[in-house]
């Protein structure tokens, strides 16, 4: 009987082909794990740069410097734009 | 008048058969839906283009030389070709019967050696290939397309979602049970008598359930060439309907408490540990599946290019204009197996079929076995991204990510979905490597 010569084939395909992919992928993923580990423990990744101060955690005594150049410079600036007219 | 009657006779008009105006119909329909509903333009606008140019009466851009001096030449020629390919020619019978008996003989099962020898004559004769059989047998037969496209893919692929969680590669790995499963069902409707496949033919129908277009036509053209205009058309119109094939199984199969589950945010991943994993990967190759070598190497290598980081131009190329130019050669060549006497029969309507069961399979099996990993480990697993074990890279992850934020708008699983997705990927370039080694 050649469809039943067939339809065994096809099973066998199936057993065999479903067996080798779960297989090989099971070692893919000792594989990788294992990798992982070893690359993690031999090469640690560099420590994750502290986070930036943000900007508005400037103390008061900063902000009142600050003020005070940015108001020179605007001084300084329209004092010079007045001469040159 | 004789003048207007040769022009007549040399008209498509006068030659187009039926079959190949419905063909036309097809190609015509298949541009429809690229272009209007954008189901995977970028290769269904070309195959539907090749499939129109390759049902041009006359023209014979889809045929060789030796069928081409079938169809045209003068009586000498075709007692040449006849007696190369062993084929009576009726004394006194019609022109018409001589090339109808010289072209069944070269449709029929010959030796390669005989078509060989026809190819040859008909050459000498001053016949040629047609443009499209010139890019068939360059980019298809030579199994060279499909492998350039994995490497592009290859060098687009992130496979960091899968390094920080490689448990997902098991779902990869189930959700190949589409494959197997659409193959014994082609060989069951062989097996009622329904249908003739062989059980090369059934597993190249089977490798459309991976999802995964370059595959399937890199399996069909070595297993079972005559049927790769379909099996190509059904895997990218499937590829296209992943968003509307998926949902139904995936709500289908999980409560709403599983589709709600979040899962916990996935390591970084270290270059390093990018680099490394395409080549391990290749030595497992190597080791076990030498069979899948020019599938996944030429994977592999598209992903090292991308991760090493020393050669972007070379990464850049694989990637984008690479894949492109070789995309528009596979399409026209896929195009030209769409002939009406290959194309128009009910196997074809048989694939069609049993392509849309393989998609479903393969995505209720990835979403069981996600539920199944869920009951035996500790680290939650949202079942929806098992539907992602189909490759259709990126479109089935999307899916997952899109029904998982139905079910909770703040869970996204993009990226959780991403580590299956190109597990599939590897899972059916593996089935397709044991396919080959079993049956090529």
């Amino acid at each position: 009987m050649q469809d039943m010569q067939l339809l065994q084939d096809g099973l066998a395909l199936m057993g065999v082909g479903m067996g080798f992919v779960f297989a090989f992928l099971t070692i893919l993923v000792v594989v990788t794990t294992l990798m992982s580990l070893v690359i993690r423990r031999l090469a640690p990744a560099p420590a994750q740069p502290a986070p930036m101060p943000a900007p508005a955690s400037s103390d008061k005594a900063d902000d009142a410097q600050l003020m005070a150049v940015i108001s020179a410079a605007v001084h300084r600036y329209r004092h010079r734009h007045r001469h040159r007219r | 008048m004789d003048k207007l009657l040769t022009l007549w006779e040399g008209s498509g008009l006068y030659n187009l058969t039926l079959g190949q105006a419905a063909m036309i119909v097809v190609g015509l329909v298949l541009l429809y839906l690229a272009i209007q509903k954008r189901f995977e333009p970028l290769l269904l606008v070309p195959i539907g283009f090749g499939g129109i140019l390759a049902n041009i009466p006359e023209a014979g851009l889809a045929l060789s030389a030796a069928e081409q001096a079938a169809h045209l030449a003068r009586p000498g020629v075709l007692e040449q070709l006849a007696a190369v390919l062993d084929v009576d020619l009726a004394r006194g019978a019609s022109l018409d019967a001589w090339r109808h008996a010289v072209s069944a003989a070269l449709h029929a099962d010959i030796t390669p050696q005989a078509y060989r020898a026809a190819n040859d004559l008909a050459m000498d004769a001053g016949y040629s290939h047609g443009m499209l059989y010139q890019f068939y047998s360059v980019a298809i037969a030579s199994g060279i397309a499909p492998l350039v496209i994995f490497m592009g893919v290859g060098a687009m692929t992130d496979f960091g979602p899968l390094l920080a969680n490689p448990r997902t590669l098991f779902l990869g790995a189930a959700a190949q049970f589409g494959i197997f499963a659409t193959l014994l069902g082609a060989v069951g409707l062989s097996a009622l008598g329904w249908m003739d496949f062989s059980l090369n033919q059934a597993a190249a129908i089977g490798i459309i359930g991976g999802a995964d277009g370059p595959t399937s036509i890199y399996v069909s053209s070595v297993l079972a060439p005559e049927l790769l205009g379909a099996i190509a058309v059904a895997a990218y119109a499937y590829m296209a309907l992943v968003p509307l094939i998926q949902p139904p199984i995936m709500r289908l199969l999980t409560t709403q408490r599983e589709r709600e589950i979040t899962m916990t945010q996935l390591r970084p991943v270290s270059k390093l540990e990018k680099i490394v994993f395409p080549v391990s990967l290749l030595l497992l190759v190597a080791l076990f599946l030498p069979d899948a070598a020019p599938l996944l190497g030429m994977f592999c290598f598209g992903n090292l290019m991308r991760e090493c980081g020393v050669v972007e131009r070379l990464s850049d190329t694989a990637q984008n204009a690479l894949i492109n130019i070789v995309t528009i050669f596979l399409g026209l060549s896929v195009g030209s197996k769409l002939m009406a006497e290959s194309f128009l029969t009910v196997e074809t309507l048989g694939i069609l079929g049993l392509g849309i069961v393989a998609f479903g399979i393969g995505t209720a099996a990835g979403v069981l076995m996600a539920k199944l990993m869920n009951l035996v480990s500790h680290m939650p697993i949202n079942p929806l991204i098992g539907s992602a074990g189909v490759s259709a890279v990126p479109m089935a992850a999307r899916v997952s990510n899109k029904v998982g934020l139905e079910a909770n708008p703040h869970n996204f699983l993009l990226m959780h979905a991403m580590g299956p997705n190109v597990a599939g990927v590897i899972g059916s370039a593996v089935a397709a490597g044991v396919m080959i080694k079993y049956l090529g």
